[in-house]
């Protein structure tokens, strides 16, 4: 007896190896999510908050530093999942005028619309900075528990007979993560799903391309120049001219202190028609009406990224053994809501992941819970109604760009006072529109949009 | 008149001194190709080729930034990105 107390006594001597190989996952999680996005950090928060052990991956320096472009939240939605956050959230400008500009290369045709009752509580939509509102999502995942481990990038998911149950980091990290459930919320260019074989490469026609140039301003004369409130904002989208030809959009987004030019079109159009797209940033902002607004402005930064814009049927496979795809790797976006579908998106994943990990059971068919969530909410619903939407613009090309001439020469004309009889005049329109485009051209034109329309 | 060489110096980049991100899989392609799309579709400018001699197209990758488009208009363009931290910074939104 005494002999063991005396070896219990003596020291043990630990080897200076390391108890686990570097290659060697240290830990399980519950759920590892790729891309500390809007919707991979909203799932990672809602996982976190219901208990889940929750591996949080950004491969940029801090959560947003490799996004950019708009951005506007909208407030009912977003409310919903994280109440009153406008309290916690730094967001630039309430919305008040929300406007769509009609262009050619000397006109606009516009309507706004302005209102003091999207002023209070609970407001309609907000501006905001990417990167508060990355960093604020991302606080409140790892306040419920979440770790967050930035400048890892995942090179490929870890698969076993189909069942992913985990991620090899970059080489030069070395080492991997193993978990019951992966989220994919790796942006647009999800190249990891593309890899493993999920989902198919994204046509070039789904897929639009942005610029963005963010412009410095004092606030005062961004309220002064947009008819603003102060600390309101106003977004306004621009259709026709700035596209020079094509089927796409650009916009303008107010901040606190700066403003955010946008502009883009499918890649496939980009490739097509060889124009640079930062000449055509260049080009709206000569444009003689849009010069004024921007006079005196600095330019702070350039931008570019990716959106998915294919609608419903550019959706894959959500679902797979072990794995979820959320955000903008899921092409969950439609024209209204970038960020509120990620957002959304998310938090349904988190509710499938909760309801797999109790039950013990990481199928598909355990999994499709969020699939199911999704088709039951506004998400899908919203997405099936626009679905022919994105399939009209490629069948008519010169559909924004043909029908804003058209109203700015109708527009003009109305305007214009002319020595003739109102009848005359009426006539005199009518046949200068028609000699743009046909009536039977038109006609059809307006069929094909109305069929589509939900 | 564009100022892409404007824009470039006001973004923030961590450059990847070790990996390059971007690749031309094969040249040969390239000078067989007549439309060369990457040259005018890349938004910063990463190709680039000189029109009157026969070189190869030029992968400046320093100054990707990151959208991905290139991947998609050509198989012959091997895009990936950048290793955890580095590549291009936004801040602005």
């Amino acid at each position: 007896m005494l002999r063991h107390w005396y070896e219990c006594k003596k020291p043990v001597k630990i080897s200076k190896k390391p108890l686990t190989n570097p290659t060697e996952p240290i830990k399980k999680y519950d759920a590892i999510v790729v891309g500390a996005g809007p919707a991979g950090a909203t799932a990672a928060y809602f996982m976190a908050k219901s208990g889940l052990d929750v591996l949080l991956l950004e491969r940029g320096p801090y959560p947003g530093a490799k996004n950019c472009g708009g951005a506007s939240l909208i407030a009912e939605h977003t409310h919903k999942l994280f109440p009153n956050f406008w309290d916690e959230c730094e967001c630039e400008r309430i919305v008040t005028q929300q406007a769509y500009w009609l262009m050619t290369e000397d006109s606009i045709l516009s309507s706004s619309f302005q209102s003091m009752k999207l002023a209070a509580a609970p407001f309609n939509r907000f501006t905001v900075k990417r990167r508060n509102l990355y960093k604020w999502l991302c606080d409140k995942a790892m306040n419920a528990g979440a770790t967050l481990l930035l400048n890892h990038q995942v090179d490929d998911v870890i698969f076993e007979d189909s069942q992913a149950i985990g991620v090899n980091m970059a080489p030069q990290l070395n080492c991997r993560f193993l978990a019951d459930i992966i989220v994919l919320a790796d942006g647009a260019n999800s190249l990891l799903a593309e890899q493993a074989g999920l989902v198919p490469q994204v046509s070039p026609q789904d897929l639009s391309l942005y610029v963005k140039e963010t412009i410095a301003l004092p606030a005062q004369v961004i309220e002064d120049r947009f008819n603003l409130p102060p600390g309101y904002g106003s977004i306004i989208g621009l259709v026709g001219y700035p596209t020079a030809g094509f089927n796409g959009t650009g916009s303008i987004h107010t901040f606190k202190e700066s403003i955010n030019i946008n502009v883009g079109m499918p890649v496939a159009d980009f490739a097509k028609s060889g124009i640079k797209p930062y000449e055509l940033l260049d080009r709206i902002k000569k444009h003689p009406l849009i010069k004024p607004l921007l006079a005196g402005g600095v330019t702070l930064e350039y931008g570019s990224s990716v959106i998915p814009e294919g609608g419903y049927h550019a959706i894959p496979e959500l679902v797979h053994p072990g794995l979820l795809i959320v955000g903008d790797a899921a092409s969950l976006v439609n024209g209204t809501h970038g960020f509120n579908l990620s957002m959304w998106s998310g938090f349904f994943a988190s509710q499938a992941a909760y309801q797999a990990k109790i039950s013990r059971d990481f199928s598909k068919k355990k999994l499709s819970l969020y699939q199911t969530l999704l088709n039951e909410s506004f998400v899908i619903q919203d997405l099936k109604a626009n679905a022919k939407m994105a399939g009209l613009q490629q069948r008519v090309p010169y559909l924004f760009n043909l029908y804003s001439q058209l109203a700015n020469e109708t527009a003009y004309h109305m305007s214009k006072v002319y020595t003739m009889p109102k009848r005359a005049k009426r006539v005199f329109i009518f046949k200068k529109i028609t000699s743009i485009q046909p009536l039977t051209k038109i006609a059809s034109d307006v069929w094909k949009v109305l069929k589509v329309i939900p | 008149m564009t100022n892409l060489a404007d824009y470039l110096t006001l973004l923030h980049f961590t450059p990847d001194e070790h990996w390059q991100h971007v690749l031309i899989t094969d040249q040969s392609i390239c000078q067989q190709c007549r439309d060369k799309p990457c040259l005018t579709l890349c938004p910063s400018g990463v190709f680039t080729w000189n029109l009157h001699k026969s070189e190869p197209v030029l992968v400046l990758y320093k100054q990707c930034i990151e959208c991905g488009a290139c991947r998609l208009i050509c198989d012959n363009i091997n895009f990936s990105y950048p290793c955890g931290g580095c590549g291009v910074n936004f801040i602005e939104g």
